[in-house]
Parts: C-alpha cells; sequence; structure tokens
C-alpha cells in the first residue's frame, strides 16, 4: 500500500514533469522565434529551414502537455494552486504552440525574402525582435521562478513592441508609394512585424497566467491590476 | 453544493451565449466595412468588453468545476475543451474588433474597389464558427468533421483577395494604405476560420477520444 508521503511525492514529481516538458517546449519555440529572425536580417537559408524541421516537434509536444495535463488533473484531483498551476500549463501550452506557428511563418517570409535585395536596413526589426525574444524569455522565466515582478516586466515592453511595429509600418508604406517594385517586399515585411507582434502578446498571455498563478487575480482586460 | 449536471449545462450556455456574440461581431464588423457604417463598428468593439467578461466567467466557472467536483474522463475532457474554446472564441473577438478598427479608418477614405469576395468570406466564416458550436453542443463528430474542409475554401478566398489587391496596389500605389488594410481583413477572416477549425478538432477529440489536431500544415499569406 502508497503510503501518504508517497502519494504526494508522486503528485510533485509529476508536477515537476509537467514543467519539464513545458520548459523542453519553450526552449525549442525561443530558439524558432531567434532563428526565424536571424534568417530574415541574416538572410540564413539554413535557420529557416531549421525552424521547418523543428515544427513537428513543437506539435508533438503540445500534444503530449495537454495529455500529460489532462492525465494529471484525472488521476491527481489537483486543488487550489496546483490545480491553477495544472491549468496554466494548458493555456501557456497554446500560446507556445502559437508562438511556434509565428515563427514558420516568419521564415517562410525569410526564405521569400532570401533572393530580394534589402530595401531597407532591418534596424527596426533589429530592434523589435531583440524586446520580443526577451520579453519570451522572461515571460517562461517568471513562470518556473513563480516571479510576479519579472511578469509584469512582460506586460510593460508589450506597448513599446506595438509602437515600433507602428513605425516601422510607416515606413513600408511610404517605401510602397515610392516605388510599386518594393511592394511585395514591404508586404512580406509588414507581415514580419505583424507576427513578431502576436508572439509578443503570446508572451503577455503567458505573464497574465504567471500572475493569475502567483496572485491568485486574473490580470486579463483589466489594466489597473496589471501594476 | 449545485448538481454538477446542472453547472455543466450552465457552462453549455455561458459558451453558447459567448459564441453568438462573437458571432455577430464578426458579421457586423465585416458589414461596417461594406456599408461603410461607422456606428456599426463602434459598437463592436464596444461589444468587446462584454466578450472579455464572459471569457473569464467561463475560465473561472470551469476552474470551479474542476476543485469541486474533481471530475474525470468524458467530464474532465469537456472541461478542458471548454477553457480551449474559450480561448478561441475570445481571440476571435479581438480579430473582429481589428477589422471594425480597420473599418472605421476606410469609412472616410474614397472606394477603392467594391467588396465582394470579402463578404462572401465573412459568411463562410461565421457559418463555420455557427457550425462548430453547433456540433459542440450536440457533441457530434461528424458535424465537426464537415467544418474542416471549408476552411480551405477560405484559404482560396483569401488567396484570391491578395492577389487582387496587390495588383491594385502595383497599379496605384496610392491605394497602399486602404489596401494593406483590406488584405489585413481577409487574413483576421482566415484566422477566425483557422480557430473554427480549432474548435471543430476539439469536438471531435472530446467525442472521439482521438486528437485530430496538426494534421494539415497552415500556411500563413498574411
Amino acid at each position: 500500500m502508497q503510503t501518504g508521503a508517497k502519494i504526494l511525492r508522486h503528485f510533485e514529481q509529476e508536477l515537476e514533469q509537467l514543467k519539464g516538458k513545458l520548459l523542453e517546449m519553450s526552449a525549442l519555440v525561443e530558439a524558432a522565434v531567434q532563428r526565424s529572425v536571424s534568417a530574415v536580417t541574416q538572410k540564413d537559408r539554413s535557420a529557416a529551414e531549421q525552424v521547418f524541421r523543428d515544427e513537428a516537434r513543437v506539435n508533438q509536444l503540445e500534444m503530449e502537455i495537454d495529455e500529460f495535463a489532462i492525465n494529471l488533473l484525472a488521476t491527481q484531483q489537483p486543488l487550489a494552486a496546483d490545480l491553477r498551476l495544472v491549468v496554466a500549463a494548458l493555456k501557456i501550452n497554446t500560446d507556445l504552440e502559437r508562438m511556434g506557428d509565428l515563427s514558420v511563418s516568419i521564415a517562410q517570409r525569410a526564405v521569400s525574402l532570401l533572393s530580394e535585395p534589402v530595401i531597407q536596413p532591418m534596424v527596426d526589426i533589429r530592434h523589435m525582435s531583440a524586446l520580443v525574444e526577451s520579453m519570451v524569455r522572461k515571460s517562461m522565466d517568471a513562470f518556473v521562478a513563480h516571479d510576479a515582478d519579472m511578469a509584469r516586466s512582460v506586460l510593460a515592453s508589450d506597448d513599446a513592441v506595438d509602437s515600433l511595429r507602428t513605425a516601422s509600418y510607416h515606413e513600408l508604406v511610404s517605401f510602397m508609394e515610392k516605388d510599386p517594385h518594393n511592394i511585395p517586399q514591404a508586404l512580406d515585411l509588414i507581415g514580419i512585424t505583424r507576427s513578431l507582434e502576436r508572439i509578443a502578446d503570446h508572451s503577455t498571455n503567458i505573464a497574465e497566467d504567471v500572475l493569475f498563478l502567483v496572485k491568485g487575480v486574473d490580470v486579463r482586460h483589466h489594466a489597473e491590476a496589471r501594476r | 453544493m449545485r448538481h454538477f449536471a446542472v453547472e455543466l449545462e450552465e457552462l453549455n450556455q455561458a459558451l453558447l451565449e459567448m459564441g453568438a456574440l462573437v458571432e455577430s461581431t464578426i458579421h457586423c464588423s465585416v458589414q461596417a466595412l461594406v456599408d461603410r457604417d461607422e456606428r456599426m463598428a463602434r459598437r463592436v468593439i464596444e461589444d468587446e468588453t462584454r466578450v472579455n467578461q464572459m471569457e473569464l466567467d467561463v475560465d473561472s466557472r470551469v476552474t470551479r468545476l474542476l476543485a469541486l467536483n474533481q471530475p474525470v474522463a468524458g467530464d474532465l475532457r469537456l472541461l478542458i475543451i471548454a477553457l480551449k474554446i474559450n480561448t478561441d472564441l475570445e481571440r476571435m473577438g479581438d480579430l473582429a474588433v481589428n477589422i471594425a478598427e480597420r473599418a472605421i479608418s476606410l469609412s472616410k477614405a474614397p472606394i477603392v474597389k467594391p467588396l465582394i469576395d470579402t463578404p462572401r468570406m465573412a459568411s463562410l466564416v461565421e457559418d463555420m464558427l455557427h457550425r462548430s458550436l453547433d456540433a459542440f453542443v450536440k457533441r457530434d463528430a461528424d458535424l465537426a468533421a464537415k467544418v474542416l474542409p471549408a476552411d480551405d475554401e477560405v484559404d482560396s478566398l483569401r488567396d484570391r483577395i491578395y492577389s487582387e489587391l496587390l495588383e491594385l496596389m502595383q497599379h496605384s500605389p496610392n491605394v497602399v494604405p486602404h489596401a494593406i488594410h483590406l488584405m489585413f481583413v481577409a487574413r483576421n477572416l482566415e484566422r477566425i476560420a483557422d480557430h473554427t477549425t480549432n474548435i471543430a478538432e476539439d469536438v471531435i477529440f472530446l467525442v472521439r477520444g482521438v486528437d485530430v489536431r496538426h494534421h494539415h500544415v497552415a500556411g500563413d499569406k498574411f
């Protein structure tokens, strides 16, 4: 017969395993975001191809994590903070998978830009992606460390990403108006900044889940509670 | 403690109510674009608060049901899927708001092309949402499976809209900002369709216990 302590240990092991899987997934997704951006800025085809290859593993992990979390709910019936952790893991899983998709989309555009002359020094994209990559990393670090302050710092960066995107958008539109030959390339660049902005939004979702997890307060859709 | 079945039914109702509101915001956002109706677009933007409130409500219902009833097997799967559908619906609401914002920007600009494919795409997407939620309520995997092929039709409409607008821009660079708005509208509708296929896939998982996600590749055109 199992003792209570043994059952508890087993449960904690399973929670750790769940976190471990999420971290494996977030490491993959973080790398995919970085590679997709360098595929664009360095015109690096092999980086884009690595993103395409890794997508299957991200998708596989998404399904594994869902299944693991559901089994954990069924067999351990966690309560309070543990329940919140499992629910947050399910949500973070969905966000990470979508971030993986968005990197694939950036990498696809990178490939179509490979043969194009550079119309715009990619200062904006470099700047924006540095910020987005740090949001991705910090949101998951905040999850691991249960760090509400770090989660809040992610929320604060989201507005900066939005304004960088708006600035780059206006610049790209003026490139298009000046010379219609620039249009297809500029559209790809607009698409890339849009994907980066969406990746930032998903990091924001993760940070909000972390705040819910740590504080037990749902900060979604409440600007004042985020502070 | 209230009976689990009653609370589950209430959860169903809450999701359906949210689905109906989201369906109407999608419809109104595109209608506002076609009719250049700024007031209608503003109503869509105002409705976002309600959609967000409903999302929080559904999440807290699910968490409470998980905590108090510790369901297993089918009921547990149902609750997890309610969480996922909730996330999808809220995101669709956001996308409709984005269309409404673009409708406002375009309502004062001169018309650059008649909008025929965009409302067609919208009604296809609304129908997909309606059928996927219907499949959820009826726990009907066959009905859900029928939603999936419509996604290809949505994608090809989007491709057509995209290439028409590209051509338009190349001929008259002065319409670039306008055309980009319309491209994003098509892109948002395509994303809404993707979320309806997520719901349909979840229903199939719920009924058959088989995960059908990631069996087709999603190409992001814009």
